[in-house]
């Protein structure tokens, strides 16, 4: 879980950040933070279907899935197992 | 057409964009008017904060005509602010929430504010304008605390927070004397090209263009809106005022992203409109549970469509996937034309599937030629509007005024035509086309080729320099599921549909279209992004 944490922290801060993630926490709301938006989250979405061979469906589009890293982790450990 | 039972009641006959607040808060003053997460607020309740905050930027030395700076992204706190700046007598400029210091400082030297009122979120902003810029300007910051503001320390007065003094008397709208004709707010336009451009519109465009918008939607006091467009646009204004007008609710989400969260709400919240731009529609398509919740959604009485074509593909498709009581409703406008222009009555939909419609009440449009001869139907030229809702102007612009405003109307910059039935039809931007081999391209018909294909969410086209033809034509993609034949697939249906010198060199696949400030597909930054991966590739 914590590897997978960083490697999502690491997508989203080389993405959306720059590279840079220092103020970013695991439980920070991506969307409250600027870093989400209707575009931004395709680009996760693709970024998680393909890296983890996982689908995303339509009716998982909710923020308590996607919108923190730590949601994101638990949502993925979910798809996984 | 139904007879509605409950005709919007606009008593007294509203003349400031205020008095729909005010007159809302009158009539149903207990009436929940915004939703937005977990606060409710009530008529009443908005127009005595929005007094207070008023009452406060006038104690601060706003006078009427001041302009204003409103800077926050859409809330309660939003909508209190809006109608507080306008109380007292004050100039509203709703800016972007994603401008960067430098643009601010830019619009600060121009719009010279007498004050700036900005959310929390977005203070780091108005902070890292240079100090002289804002000397003297009180910056507002609206409170955490439903609709409260405070001022920062260092600033000129102060207003008691929300939660202080409940049993206080309300405050008293302003009632100050203010022409309906003078400005009322400025919204900086992007355009195709140059610095930005503060469209001003008057409280008589705002209130005649409002009042034609209800009489089309047919919106009454029943109504509830969803909005997940942004209020700094003219579009997600006119949600609101509309639905104040009428003593409606807005249930106001900025979670968009999170299309099923959305959806959920406007169920729960028994949503009776909808309203989007084109990328909205294709991620509700394309990104959404919307099949799952077309039996979830009996008070959704329309979703309505504007900033930009739409192709009929995504209208089509759209049509099937939603209620069947939901029409689908398609306009055109501008934020010159204080937001909306014409509309397609939605029975005559199918009909005139690529139509913007027929104008609103009030307004009048007609298709002039290059010689500014007024031509007929069928024949191509520029659209050009009238109306009591075209703006005053641009703010302290008149060059680009005189060349957008004059004795014929306002010049839309759209290309297109009129039909025997009157309805209108926009063919392209002026400023979109391109030449290829010495042939013109209207890249619109590439990109409903590709949308046609049912393989593309979205795309947009463009032209490369290109020494042997001048022009090649390439574009960006967002594929509806990415495989690695994806482009030959599309190219070879854009084969069979468009002429040989209409088909694109080349499409490269990716998550989304950039955007403009306003909303607009960015062509300038889509040129960039593909250039970059044909750098990357090569």
């Amino acid at each position: 879980m914590a590897s997978m944490k960083s490697e999502i922290r690491q997508f989203i801060a080389n993405q959306f950040l720059f590279g840079d993630d220092k103020k970013l926490g695991d439980d920070d709301s991506l969307l409250e933070a600027g870093i989400i938006d209707s575009n931004g989250i395709l680009e996760l979405i693709n970024y998680l279907e393909e890296r983890y061979g996982i689908k995303v469906n339509d009716d998982e589009l909710m923020p308590e899935n996607l919108d923190t890293i730590a949601s994101i982790a638990a949502f993925l450990a979910k798809k996984a197992g | 057409m139904t007879t509605s039972m409950l005709k919007p009641v606009l008593s007294p006959e509203p003349r400031l964009v205020q008095d729909f607040l005010e007159t809302s808060a009158t009539l149903s003053p207990y009436k929940t008017a915004v939703i937005h997460e977990g606060s409710r607020a009530a008529y009443a309740e908005i127009n005595d904060w929005a007094n207070r905050l008023a009452h406060g930027l006038i104690a601060a030395g706003v006078r009427p005509g001041d302009r204003v700076i409103l800077l926050s992204e859409n809330s309660l706190s939003y909508v209190v602010s809006y109608y507080g700046i306008l109380k007292a007598g004050s100039v509203v400029a709703s800016l972007n929430t994603d401008i960067k210091p430098e643009a601010l400082e830019n619009i600060i030297k121009e719009l010279e504010p007498r004050a700036v009122v900005v959310s929390p979120k977005l203070e780091k902003i108005v902070r890292a304008v240079r100090a002289p810029l804002l000397k003297g300007v009180p910056v507002m910051v609206a409170g955490a605390g439903q609709g409260s503001t405070a001022l920062r320390p260092g600033t000129v007065g102060s207003l008691r927070p929300l939660s202080d003094g409940l049993d206080s008397p309300p405050s008293q709208n302003p009632g100050l004397a203010i022409d309906p004709h003078s400005p009322a707010a400025i919204i900086y336009t992007s355009g195709s090209a140059g610095k930005p451009k503060g469209v001003m519109l008057s409280h008589a465009n705002i209130v005649v263009n409002t009042r034609s918008i209800i009489a089309y939607l047919e919106l009454t006091s029943n109504d509830i809106q969803m909005v997940v467009l942004p209020f700094y646009y003219v579009m997600g204004k006119s949600l609101l005022n509309t639905h104040f007008a009428v003593g409606g609710t807005v249930v106001i989400n900025n979670k968009f992203a999170y299309t099923a969260a959305v959806l959920k709400q406007m169920a729960e919240e028994k949503v009776t409109g909808f309203s989007g731009v084109p990328s909205t529609y294709a991620h509700l398509l394309f990104k959404s549970p919307l099949a799952a919740y077309r039996d979830k959604l009996p008070a959704l009485r329309y979703c309505s469509q504007a900033g930009g074509h739409m192709p009929a593909r995504v209208k089509l498709e759209l049509m099937k996937v939603l209620p069947e009581h939901t029409r689908l409703i398609v306009m055109y406008g501008a934020t010159e034309a204080a937001a909306r222009l014409t509309y397609v009555p939605p029975e005559r939909l199918t009909s005139k599937i690529n139509s913007i419609g027929v104008p609103i009440a009030g307004v009048s449009m007609s298709v002039v030629g290059p010689d500014g001869k007024v031509l007929g139907p069928g024949e191509t030229g520029e659209l050009v509007a009238r109306g009591d809702n075209i703006m005053l102007g641009y703010f302290r612009d008149e060059e680009a005024t005189r060349r957008a405003l004059d004795a014929q109307g306002y010049h839309t910059g759209d290309l297109g035509y009129c039909d025997e039935d009157g309805y209108f039809y926009v063919t392209e931007r002026k400023d979109d086309q391109l030449k290829v081999g010495g042939r013109r391209v209207n890249p619109r018909t590439i990109e409903e080729a590709i949308v046609e294909s049912g393989r593309a969410v979205e795309c947009i086209i463009f032209g490369l320099p290109d020494p042997l033809q001048g022009c090649r034509l390439a574009g960006l993609v967002v594929p509806v599921r990415r495989t690695d034949e994806t482009v030959a697939e599309i190219l070879k249906f854009c084969a069979g549909r468009l002429p040989k010198f209409m088909v694109p060199d080349a499409l490269r696949l990716v998550d989304t279209v950039p955007k403009t400030t306003n909303g607009k597909p960015d062509r300038a930054r889509s040129v960039s992004i593909f250039l970059e991966s044909e750098a990357a590739t090569s």
